[in-house]
Parts: structure tokens; sequence; C-alpha cells
């Protein structure tokens, strides 16, 4: 009997040890093994451009984003339809908060590649990709810059951003950054790209940028007038290089072949393939119309091929807008086909920098520099004008001169910008940098204009989080 | 107490009534007598029957009986519940006076707690059980519904009647925010089990483990309670076969008023000339001739076009039997389930083995397999779905006034005049989605138990379930869907795998007054989960649809994959001083992978008392009680619902971007979260005070219970600010309260040949939002796209209760008297009348308040089963009291040109009472020349009271008439036992609530959301014809 007892005793012993020894064997540590950890990725060329993709998407969403960014911070735009210039605590934040995405998947990139991660990989492909960054970067900055002003700056040197506070660092630093970003970008980036890499950034374009990024600090809020000097010169040099030029017909300066060039230089991009950033950016006069043309401010546009090229007034039958009772459609961002509008998907780019923009910038540059038009400055912006009256007198819009004065002929710059590149994330940004705004509102929401206007708020969010953020004045 | 005991009297009044006209029949010889116990008192409810009849009859409230008999040598058989039956000849007599013994035995129910079972008496946590037989007692398809209204404490929600559909069930209230309230499910000592997938048929019993002395035992799984089902064996000798079929006949519950297509016609007519302003003249849409023809035609019908009278097939086949060293159980069930929406269906095939062999005298063996594949289909429908296409909403909002197809037979569109043009053909929206789920499930759990001494056991038991799902879905270019993206195709693949491996080692031993029972339990746990999924758009070919996912010009590809490691050590003591005090403590140590580096191990303490009062002299002598017992228990339980690998750092894939400009897109790879070392489990610390009461010989039962729940470290996305990359970073940040009140009374008011069996349940759970971190109130997004509720209502505010709605007061209409006023805020008499929370004259995001909550203050169910000989007659009605509900589904259909009834009744110069707004023309609008003080944000303007419904409910949820074909019958057709029934369910249910159903909830992925009516899938009414048969 004892022995039959002691038997299972010693099994159970038995098995109890290897159970206690199959616990000992099951690991506590995590290993994932369907995503990628900070520490083993930006190992190579192929994963940096990775971030250089998912930095641009933070930007370009179907509701959020540049997708979306004309209906909400720029819609007080006076060519827009629908802004009453009361802005709200929240106004932007999802433009800070894309931005800010961006530039904290460029900075980890950026820090790798310092560090000499990307091994073996030959010095001037890291080039190539180092130029990348930093123009994206800057990008992102020179965005936000324009936007909220002074910035908590992340640069690949910031250490554990999520549990450091930081404070705003002034205009004039962050163009520090951003000058010297773009200086490396242009040396850095290629002339030219293959065909099939013909969405990227060339040096023509963070050329073009830095340029517009020069004007911009020659002007409000810094007032640095010595930098017309650089902008001149850099869109002249990208003018000169013939790399880029004006599309001849003015109704094919937005249409899928002209799309990547050659007057397009850089654009948020889309294609039937793309499933994650179709933008769907309703500029029609029909559907929801959630993009539109402000009826006064198109009332002011000169009669010429580049309102029809521009603008969609009338349905297929041909009944007027304020006939049906609703506004004038964007046609720059119109939709492909009928199919693709009935399906809510447009392909057509949305451009960031196109040569008619840089023709203005050296146009407005020279004029400040040498007190007066130049031949030049004049030849750069009639290139624009004729092409928008269809290479024909249009006694509406005729072209300018050297007779005029310093004074008529920037007036007349700012304008011709306000026409050609409406609806282009650009008009918002020559009120502010103008100091404009007021005067070029319409009269009926005139009132609800401020000083505080010329800066969006800081998100609620973010000054809620970090106490060390003060917010800009007036909100 | 008191109150109880009135209606114990009054049960006892109604019996003494029914028994003495029962006796009073007798004409033959009479025998009578008095019952008492052994310890003396008398014994009412006694069953005396004439042995080898059906002649019978009960004692009265003094233990007599009084009976009639054939013969002078009759045998009589005393039986009650508790004590043993007794046999004794008449002999001629004409009084016979008898005692019954006690027995012990029979009076333990034995009860399923963690880890082991236990006596009920010995308990000194809040267990709930239900008996397999409840369970079947209605002809429930699936065991989380057959729950509802059955346990204290336990509320069990139909979000959802599709067939297959969800249910949300809660015990004692909602501990986390995004942790998830799901209570854990353990199916025969197997954690993690899924209710859906096991066949009612098969549950023996059903433990429902409340408070924490019975939930600390599983530790960081053990905050949202845990259902513990334990399924059958077989018990007799002889073999036994059942077999159970019902058919059930389901169509919709309730209709919506809507208005015909000739009201509707002439309602979109003045809307369209009320469009009069800027000097504009309108024209009617419809001519008197089109409205007449409507008039003659009646127009379309919608909800009749997509829901149909639907059809439940549902076979159980088992057999059991058990022979001196095995007892087994095999057992298969199938059932077929139409949808009342067209294209909804639900198939469930199941099968069981369980076996159970003795080795030797000190070991045994047992396994069991369970198997189950589901299958379902169903168009898109709920929260998720874009409103044009849900056929819900549709159907009550598409224009009556259009057929469903066009002159060329193809589904009809809606007006571009008229009504909403957006929306999609409810039919097509109906039945031309393949949304088609497919689950194969496989549990399987063995044990090895030794028995080496008296009172020693280990248990070794090694278990796995293998899940593999199969989703596919096709929009073709007839949905709403499918033709924005030229056909949409997914085909989801998931596989799962969970091991558990508990060495369970227990040891018994009395010495004198006390009794000990220590349980000491080494377990691991390993789950496994592998996905892909494959989503195409743009076919080439629509004809192959899903079945062809690489002939699509877009094709996505996903996959993933975790793992989930855990590690515990745990243990019990129960230990008993002469029968009457009783403690229980336990610890739990859990190691868990999906803790933060810092934080790997977490400890789960509890302990209890209770004091078995009945069994003190001095209340024995009150003679009043069977069973007192007092309990109080404490102990902290955890929920470890952080997902695998949430505390790390990491860059995803997937933020396409087309970056190189060609016409292809480019994968990009992001940084989708910081990491958190210090993350931990949220902490629930439950204190219960408890009571049982049994009186009159256990015939009246009360348990009461009262707790107070407080959960800490509740993960929370912490807010960090945007400039950093990221919107959050997931910590420990919140705290919340659950403090309830829940009683369970039971009775058998009547025994006997008539009999009644009650049980009555009713809980009030208050769940209140302690902390939420440093923003003090977080808002959840539940009004659906498109309806004007873009503005999040749903809100979790710091110090208020659970499932706040927030949003603006709508308090009717403005009266002709109010002229003055209304113009105040730019508004005329008959628009809408806002509350001016701040009396500012304006009406903007400061006027916000509280217009609803989401959670029922009381829920209740009260179970009845009334037999007479071979009939019985069962019913049960639950419902909730003091719930709103958020109508999304309403604001479409009184919209101006809606779909409404109500729209009739708007208010107008000789309809002043009403709340629905006027439809002012523009040009008397013009006239007044008013300047409107009311901004709501963009699309926001809905998130007012107007929408918020009273939905408390009462519900008789079944009804079922059975007979039991008598020995008599069953014998001569071979049978042991025919039963027959039908059942009619949710056949009454009274409510306020205008939708079609009190208990949807249209977003449930959090608790948070839960309150709102977005076009759910409505519960239907269902009459079942069941029969069972055993041989």
């Amino acid at each position: 009997m004892k022995s039959n007892i002691n038997k299972p005793i010693k099994l159970h012993l038995f098995i109890m040890m290897i159970g206690s020894c199959i616990m000992a064997c099951q690991d506590l540590e995590e290993n994932p093994k369907s995503f990628a950890s900070p520490n083993t990725f930006y190992k190579d060329p192929s994963q940096i451009e990775a971030v250089f993709t998912a930095s641009m998407n933070n930007l370009w969403n179907s509701w959020s984003g540049y997708g979306w960014a004309m209906r909400s911070a720029f819609q007080n735009t006076d060519s827009q339809n629908g802004g009453d210039l009361n802005i709200s605590q929240n106004h932007g934040s999802d433009l800070w908060a894309g931005h800010y995405s961006s530039i904290a998947n460029i900075n980890p990139a950026i820090r790798a590649m310092k560090e000499g991660k990307l091994d073996g990989v030959p010095q001037n492909e890291v080039d190539l990709l180092i130029g990348q960054a930093k123009f994206l970067r800057a990008f992102n900055y020179f965005m936000l810059v324009r936007m909220f002003g002074d910035l908590p700056l992340l640069t690949d040197e910031t250490e554990d951003q999520y549990n450091t506070l930081l404070e705003r660092t002034p205009v004039a630093g962050v163009y520090e950054l951003i000058v010297n970003d773009l200086r490396e970008a242009i040396e850095k980036l290629p002339p030219t790209w293959p065909t099939d890499q013909k969405g990227r950034p060339t040096s023509d374009v963070a050329k073009g940028l830095l340029a517009k990024a020069y004007l911009t600090m020659a002007t409000a809020p810094l007032n640095e007038v010595s930098y017309y000097q650089q902008a001149r010169d850099l869109s002249k040099e990208v003018i000169d290089a013939g790399r880029y030029t004006l599309v001849e017909d003015i109704h094919k300066v937005f249409s899928l072949e002209t799309e990547f060039g050659p007057e397009i230089m850089w654009s948020f991009i889309s294609n039937y393939e793309d499933v994650a950033t179709s933008p769907q950016i309703w500029s029609s006069m029909r559907g929801w119309g959630d993009i539109s043309v402000q009826t006064e401010w198109l009332e002011e546009f000169p009669e010429q091929p580049r309102k029809q090229a521009f603008f969609e007034m009338e349905n297929s039958e041909g009944v007027g807008f304020e006939e049906l009772g609703r506004f004038a459609g964007v046609k720059k961002y119109q939709y492909d086909s009928e199919e693709d509008f009935d399906a809510g998907r447009s392909i057509i780019n949305i451009p960031i920098l196109r040569l008619a923009d840089v023709l203005l910038i050296f146009a407005e540059a020279d004029n400040m520099v040498n007190s007066g038009p130049t031949p030049e400055a004049v030849e750069a912006i009639n290139k624009v004008i004729d092409r928008a009256n269809g290479y024909i007198y249009n006694s509406e819009h005729p072209r300018l001169t050297i007779n005029m004065t310093q004074a008529e002929f920037d007036t007349a710059v700012i304008e011709e910008r306000n026409f050609e590149l409406c609806f282009e994330f650009d008009r918002w940004f020559d009120l502010v940098r103008k100091r404009i705004l007021e005067q070029e509102s319409r009269e009926t929401i005139r009132q609800n204009f401020s000083e505080a206007d010329y800066l969006f708020p800081i998100p609620e969010n973010d000054l809620r989080l970090n106490p060390l953020l003060i917010q800009n004045p007036g909100y | 107490m008191k109150h109880n005991l009135r209606i114990a009297k009054v049960f006892l009044l109604l019996l003494v009534t029914v028994v003495f006209s029962l006796t009073a029949k007798g004409q033959e010889r009479t025998v009578s007598g008095k019952v008492t116990s052994d310890s003396g008192s008398e014994l009412p409810g006694v069953t005396v029957l004439v042995k080898g009849s059906t002649t019978g009859t009960v004692t009265n409230i003094e233990g007599d009986y009084s009976l009639d008999v054939a013969w002078e040598n009759s045998t009589l058989v005393f039986s009650f519940i508790g004590y043993t039956a007794q046999e004794v000849p008449t002999n001629g007599r004409s009084v016979i006076n008898i005692t019954l013994d006690e027995d012990p035995q029979s009076l333990e129910e034995v009860v399923v707690v963690g880890y082991g079972s236990q006596k009920r008496s010995d308990l000194t946590g809040s267990i709930s059980s239900i008996s397999g037989e409840e369970v079947t007692m209605l002809p429930t398809q699936r065991v989380d519904q057959a729950l509802q209204g059955r346990a204290a404490g336990v509320m069990v929600l139909n979000t959802d009647g599709a067939p297959g559909g969800n249910t949300t069930i809660r015990i004692r209230g909602m501990n986390s925010i995004n942790g998830g309230n799901n209570a854990l499910i353990v199916i025969d000592g197997l954690q993690g089990g899924d209710l859906n997938s096991i066949n009612p048929s098969d549950v023996e019993s059903i433990e429902v483990l409340k408070d924490a002395s019975a939930t600390a035992i599983y530790g960081a799984k053990g905050a949202n309670g845990v259902i513990l089902i334990t399924t059958k064996m077989g018990n007799s000798e002889k073999p036994v076969i059942t077999y159970k079929y019902d058919v059930g006949i389901a169509d919709q519950n309730k209709k919506l008023d809507l208005l015909n297509a000739a009201e509707y016609a002439r309602n979109v007519n003045a809307v369209e000339l009320s469009r009069n302003g800027d000097g504009n003249v309108p024209l009617p849409i419809f001519s008197e001739t089109e409205i007449q023809e409507f008039e003659n035609n009646g127009g379309t019908d919608w909800q009749d076009v997509v829901y149909r009278t639907a059809i439940t097939q549902n076979h159980q086949l088992s057999i059991s039997g058990s022979t001196p060293k095995i007892n087994y159980l095999v057992s298969g069930g199938y059932l077929d389930q139409e949808g009342i929406l067209l294209n909804t269906e639900y198939k469930r095939f199941t099968l069981r083995t369980n076996l159970k062999t003795e080795i030797t005298k000190w070991a045994s063996f047992g396994i069991t397999w369970a198997g189950s594949k589901e299958m379902s289909n169903s168009a898109l429908f709920g929260g998720s779905t874009d409103w044009p296409n849900n056929p819900i909403g549709a159907a009550t909002r598409f224009s009556p006034t259009i057929p469903v197809y066009d002159s060329n037979g193809n589904y009809s569109k809606a007006s571009l005049f008229y009504g909403n043009p957006i929306l999609w053909n409810p039919l097509a929206s109906a039945v031309e989605p393949l949304i088609e789920r497919n689950t194969i499930q496989n549990n399987l759990n063995g044990y090895l138990e030794f028995k080496p001494l008296t009172g020693l056991t280990l248990r070794i038991t090694g278990g796995a379930r293998i899940l593999e799902g199969n989703d596919v879905s096709f929009l073709n270019n007839k949905t709403f869907i499918g033709l924005q993206n030229n056909g949409q195709g997914t085909t989801l693949s998931n596989s799962s795998t969970y091991l558990q491996n508990s060495n369970i080692l227990s040891y018994e031993k009395t010495l004198n007054k006390h009794q000990f029972n220590l349980t000491a339990v080494a377990e691991q746990q390993v789950q496994k989960y592998q996905g892909s999924s494959i989503n195409s758009t743009d076919f080439l070919n629509e004809a192959t649809g899903a079945n062809d996912l690489a002939g699509a010009k877009i094709v996505k590809v996903g996959s993933s994959t975790e793992e989930r490691v855990i590690n515990s050590y745990l243990g019990r003591l129960n230990y008993i001083l002469a029968d009457k005090y009783l403690i229980t403590v336990s610890y739990r140590a859990d190691g868990s992978s999906v803790f933060g580096e810092n934080n790997k191990w977490g400890y789960f303490p509890s302990a209890s008392l209770a004091w078995r009062a009945s069994d003190e002299p001095f209340v024995q002598n009150l003679n009043l009680f069977s069973d007192l017992k007092f309990r109080v228990s404490w102990g902290v339980t955890g929920n470890q619902a952080i997902s695998p690998y949430q505390t790390l750092a990491k860059i995803s894939s997937g933020g396409y971007y087309p970056y190189n400009g060609g016409d292809v897109t480019d994968i990009g790879f992001f940084i989708s979260s910081a990491a958190n070392p210090d993350l931990k489990w949220e902490s629930t610390t439950q204190n219960d005070f408890g009571i049982d009461i049994g009186l009159f010989e256990g015939r009246l039962t009360v348990t009461a219970d009262y707790y107070l729940k407080t959960t800490e470290d509740l993960l929370m996305f912490r807010d960090i600010p945007t400039y950093t990359g990221l919107k959050s970073i997931i910590d420990n940040v919140g705290s919340m309260e659950n403090k309830g009140f829940e009683i369970a009374i039971g009775g058998d008011p009547f025994v006997g040949d008539f009999s009644w069996n009650s049980g009555f349940n009713l809980s009030a759970n208050k769940t209140t939002v302690l902390d939420v971190g440093p923003v003090g109130k977080i808002a959840f997004n539940a009004g659906g796209s498109g309806q004007g509720t873009n503005l999040p209502f749903m809100y979790l505010v710091e110090g208020e209760p659970f499932g706040q709605m927030i949003g603006w007061g709508y308090e009717g209409t403005w009266k002709l008297n109010e002229a003055e006023q209304a113009a105040a805020y730019g508004q005329l008499p008959g628009d809408p009348h806002y509350t001016d929370v701040n009396n500012d004259g304006k009406i903007n995001l400061d006027d916000q308040k509280v217009i609803g909550n989401s959670m029922p203050n009381i829920i209740f169910g009260w179970n009845n089963r009334f037999s007479y000989k071979n009939l019985d007659l069962s019913f049960m009605i639950q419902g909730d009291q003091g719930k709103d509900l958020f109508n999304v589904a309403r604001i479409a259909l009184e919209e101006s040109n809606g779909t409404s009834r109500q729209l009739l009744d708007r208010w107008s110069m000789d309809n002043q009472d009403s709340n629905i707004p006027a439809l002012i023309d523009q040009r008397t609008r013009e006239a007044a020349n008013l300047t409107s003080t009311i901004s709501f944000p963009t699309s926001g303007g809905n998130v007012n009271s107007r929408w918020v419904e009273d939905a408390s409910y009462v519900r008789l949820k079944n009804i079922t008439l059975g007979y039991n074909f008598p020995g008599s019958v069953t014998e001569n057709i071979s049978l042991s036992n025919l039963r027959v029934y039908i059942s009619a369910t949710n056949l009454i249910t009274i409510t306020d609530y205008q939708g079609y159903d009190p208990e949807v909830s249209s977003f449930t992925g959090n608790d948070a959301q839960i309150g709102t009516d977005y076009n759910n899938y409505p519960q239907s009414r269902i009459f079942n014809l069941g029969l069972n048969v055993s041989f």
C-alpha cells in the first residue's frame, strides 16, 4: 500500500518540476516582429526615403492637412468664399500638428545619417538623401513660421521631445535654420531627377523656395530689406538656368501632362494608385462646393482667358453660378474626368512652387533692389500677364512698363500674384507679409480684422501641456 | 427585510388557499397527517404522492396534508428538497404523521469558483449562479443573450439585433475607459473563451464572479468580473440521447411610422414653396395629378422592401452517459438563422466531446474538445457605416415617391431635386454587398488529476484554443462604396492560438472545528496572433469580385503579428471555524509581457470574511432562517488590456504618398508611438458587503450586495504637445469609481402539482469618473457623419457620472407670445428655442450643458416558471430604467423635407403647442430682417436635447408554454421524455423611445460611446415552436 502511494508522489514531483521548468522558459521580454523600432531603423537608403514619403503623407490627407487647408487655415484669404476673419483658438492646429509630425519623422533620419548609420552607402548617395531631408525640413518650418511666428524648434539634436518642454525660438532663429537647410539642399540636390523620380525636389526647387524665404524675410514681420538681393539673385538663377519654363497655354497649366513640369516645380502629388491620399478637394461649383470662389473677389478678376481657365463659372448647360445661387468653383484642381468627379476623386497635383511664382518673386525683389522696375523685372511679370491674356492686348489687364514707380510696380506684382497664384496656399502669406489683410478683405468682414490676425494662435492643446509656450497676442 | 417577509407571507397565504382547494376534492378514502423535520418543526411544501400514480398533494403551512387514495394498501412517497425522501405504506391507516430527515448532501449546492469548486454555504464572495436548465429554458441560440435578466449585477445589452450580432456584457458597471470592460470568460477552466460559439444546450452551469474575493484569483484579468461556464457530462448509466429542435419565425418588432408617398410629396412641395427668398417664385415639384396617383398607389414602403419574415432553425443532438469508470457526452448543434434584414444570416455548427475517466482510484483523466464553425453575412450597418448606404437608415429616409427600380429595371436613384440626393437605394444597400465572416474555433482542454493522499489533489491541465477567421467582402458597382471605388474587395485572414497550462495543487483538511482548503497554482499562458489583409479597389472584372483580388488596379496588403505571454503564481486559503466563521484569502502574481519594462509583475491580493449566523443557536431559536449569512470582502484585481508592444517606441508602415511622382504610390514609415517603460495594468480595488437569507426552509431566498469599486491607473492616452510629432502617449492616468446595490430574490411560492418558481433581480450601479487627466473631460465621437452631429456629445467628465451627453438644451419652439424674446436670438415664433445657459443673448459653445446620460440607473429581470402537471409556462420580464439614447437616426427623418410623420404636426399658427419647428418661408424671414445670434460650429448644431430620448424600457423578453407528454404516452413510443413548446421573444416592449429598439447602441468601440442610435440593426420579434425528445 505504501509503495503504491509513494510512486505517484514521485511522479507528481517529477511532473511539477517539468512544469516549473516550462514556467521559467517563458520570457516576458517583447520582441515585436511586425513593426520596426527606432533603434533598428534608418539603416539603408530605401528606409530613409520611406521617411520622406511619410513626412509628406503627414501633410497631405483627404479631410485634413493641405487637402482641407483652403477650407480651414486659409479660409480668410480674400479670394476664398466663406471666411469671416474670426480666427478661432484652434485655427490651423491640424497644419501645426501635420508639419511637426513631418519634422519629427525627418529629424531622426537626419541624425541617423549624421551618425553614419547608412553603413557602406557611397557619400554621393548619402548627400542626395541629406539634401532631400534638409529641403523637406526647411519647407515644413517655412510654412510653420509664416503661420505661427516664433516656434518650438525641433532639430536632429533635440533629445526626447516627449518629456522635455521647449520654448519658442524667435522668427529670425527659425529662418536661420531654414536658410541653412536650404543652402545645404541646394548644394546636395541634383538639378534634375530621373523620370521615375520626377516628384522629388531639385536644386532649383530649393533655390526657388529659398528665394521665397528671403523675400518673406525682407517683408513683414522681419522687414530685413537687405534680403531682397538674395531673393532676386536666387530667383534669377532659377529663371536663367532654363530648366523650368512657363506652359504656353494658360488652359494647360493645370493638367495631367504638366503636373511635373515644365512649369510646376514641386507639388503635393496625387495619383490613382495612391489609396491613402487622394485629396478630394471639393472645389467644384457642383457638389458641396467646399472650396469655392468669393464672388466680390472674382468680380475684380480681369476678364481674360486665365479667368476661364482657372474658374468654373457656369454649369454644363451654360447657366451661371449666380443664377444657380451658388459660388464659382476652382478649375485648377478640378477632376480629370466626369467619372472622377462623380466618384469624388482628383489626381491633379497642387503646386507648392512653380515657375510663374519664381518669375513674380524675381520681379518683386528686383524692383525693390533697384528702387524701381528694370526691363528685366518688367519682362518677368509680363510673361505671366501675356499668357493670362492669351498673348493679345487686353485693356482690362495691360502689360506693365518700366515707367511705373517702385510702389506702383510692387502693388502690381502683388496683384498679379493674387490672380495667378490664387488657391495655391500663397495668397494668404502675401496678405500677411505685405500687411494688407485689412485693406484686401471684403467690406462685410473687415470690421473683424485685428493685427493679431497676422499670426495663427498656438494650438490650445500645446499651450496647455507646455507652460513654456506663450500664446501669440490677441488670442 | 420586513418587506421580504411580507412577500413571503403573501406567497404562503396563496399557497394555503390552493392547497386547501386541492385537498377539498376528497371523496374516497382520505389519508391525512403532519410532516415534521427531524428538528421538530412543521414542514410546509412537502410533496406527497401515491406511489405509481399521479395523485398527490403538498403539505400546508402547518405541515398538514390530506389525500384521497384509491386503495387501502397504497404507498405514499414524501419528498422535499433537502430531505431524504420516505416511502410509507398506508396499511389502511387514515392518519399518517411522519418525520423527514435532513439530507445534508442534497442541500449543499456546489458552486464552481476559480480553480476549484466550493459548497455554496461556504462561499464568502459574491457569485451568481445560473443553471443550464435556465439557459435553455428560452429558445435562445446564444449563451450571452441567455444571461440577460438572469443575474443581479450583470448588464447585457443587445447592441444590435443582427443574426450573430453583438452583445455588450458588463458586470457591476464600467471600470475602464480604454482597457476594455469585457468580463473574462472561462469555459471549463480555459480562459478567454467565446460565449457565442458555445452551444447553450451543452451548458451545465454558469457562475458569475462579481466581488474581488471571487475574481482576484484571476489577477490581471479579473477586474471586469469573471463568467465561469461548466459544460455537461454524462451521469446516467443508461445512455441518454436527446434531440432538440426549434424553428423560429422572426419579423420586425416595430415599424417606424413614416409619411406615405402622397403626404411626402405634399411636404416636399411645401418646402420648395418656402424657398421664395430674394424675389424667387418657386414652383411645386409634384403636380396635383402626381400626388393623386401616389394617393392611389401608396408609393414605396421601403421598410417593407428591405425587411422580411425570417426563419431560424436549430437542431441539437447529444448522447451522454456514464459507466463506473467513464463519463461521456457527445453533442452537436446546427443553427441556421436568418435575419429580418434581407441578406443577413448566421450559421453555426458546434460539436463537443467531453470525456472523463478514472485510471485508478487515485488518478483520473479528462479531455474536452469543442469545435465550432460560424458563418455570417450581413449588409453594412452601424456607426461606422457611411449613412447613404446604411440600408436600415436609408429605408426610413428614402423618398416613398420613388419606385424600387427605375424604368430600365436598375435600382432607382435618389432624386436630385428633393430629399437627400446622396442617399443610396436601400434595397441595393441591403442585398448587393457580400460581407461574409467565417470563423472556425477549436477548443481542446485536457487534465490529469492525482489524489495521492486523502485531501491532496494535483490537477495538471493543458488547454488550447485555436481560432481561424476568414472574412471576405465585395462591394460591387451597385453599392455606394463600390461605385466610388469601381468595386471594392477585401479579404481578412487571421489566426490566433491560445495555450494555457495550469498546475493546481489543492489540499483539504478538517481538524475538529477547523476546516482548511488550500489551493496553489502555477500557470502560464501564451497567446499568438497573426493576421493579413488584402484590400483591392478599381476592378477590371467585377464578376470575379473578391475571388480575384489581384484582378484590380489598386491592391493594398497588410499583415501583422503579435504575441503575449503571462506567467502566474497564485494561492488561496479557505478556512472555516465551527461551520460559522468563514475566511478566504487569495494572492496572485502575474508577470505579463505586455507591461512596461519596469513593471513586468503585478500583484493581486484579496481577503473575505463570512459569518453563517443561521448556525448560531440564538438565530436557530428564532425558527425563521434556514440560511443567514453576512459577507464582507476586499481585494485588488487588474485589467491587463494593454495591447502587446504598446509600451515600446514604434515605427509603423503605411504613410503612403507618391513621393517619387510616378504612377504608383510609395510606402512610408513613420514614428507612431513613443516608449513608456513604466506602463502597467489598471488596478481595481473592490469592497463588497453582502447578505444571504433563506426563509421557510429555503423556499424564499434573498441575496443582497453593496459594493464599492475604485479603479486607478487607468490606461489613457495622455495628451502631449503636438509639436512632438505625436498627439499622445499611453500612460496610467485616470481613475473611476463604481458603487452599487444588487438584490436577487428567489422563491417557490407554490410547490407540488401546481408549482411556481420565481426569481427577481435588480441592480443599481453608478459609475463616476474620478480623474481623466489634467483636461478634466474627454470627448467621444458617437454621432456619425452628415447628421449635424459632427461635434462630440458623449463625454467623460471628472466628478460626473459615466456616459454624460453634453450639448445644447432644446426647449421646443418659440411661441407666438414669445416673439420678442425669439427675436433677440434672431428667431421667429415656430423656430427652435435653445437654452441660453449663460443668458448672454447668444447661443454658442458656452451654452452647452448636460442633456442626458447613457447608463441606466436600474436594471432588472423577473423570471417565472409555472407548472401544472405536464404543462409549464415560463416568462421573463426584463428592462432598465433611467437611461437616455441619442437618437441620431431621427434627425434626418425630421429634417424639413424628411419622412417622419411628425412633420405633419409641425408648428403652425393653428398648432402652436408643437415642438417640431415650423416651416417658415424665406420671404417671411426676409421681412422680419433678423440677425441670428445662434452660432453652432460647423455641422454640430444637432448636438441638442431634441434628439435625446428616455430609453428606459420594460420588456416581456420571452414567454414559453410547454407540454411534457406523460410517461404513459412516452413509454409507448419508447421515449423517456417528449416535450413540445411554443414561445415568443420580444413580444411586448413598453418604452417611450421612438426608434426601433431602446437597447441598441451603434458605437460600441468604447463604452463611453454607448448610447447612440444611428440606424443599428434592430432586434426582432420571434415566435418559436420547439420539440425536445430523449430516449
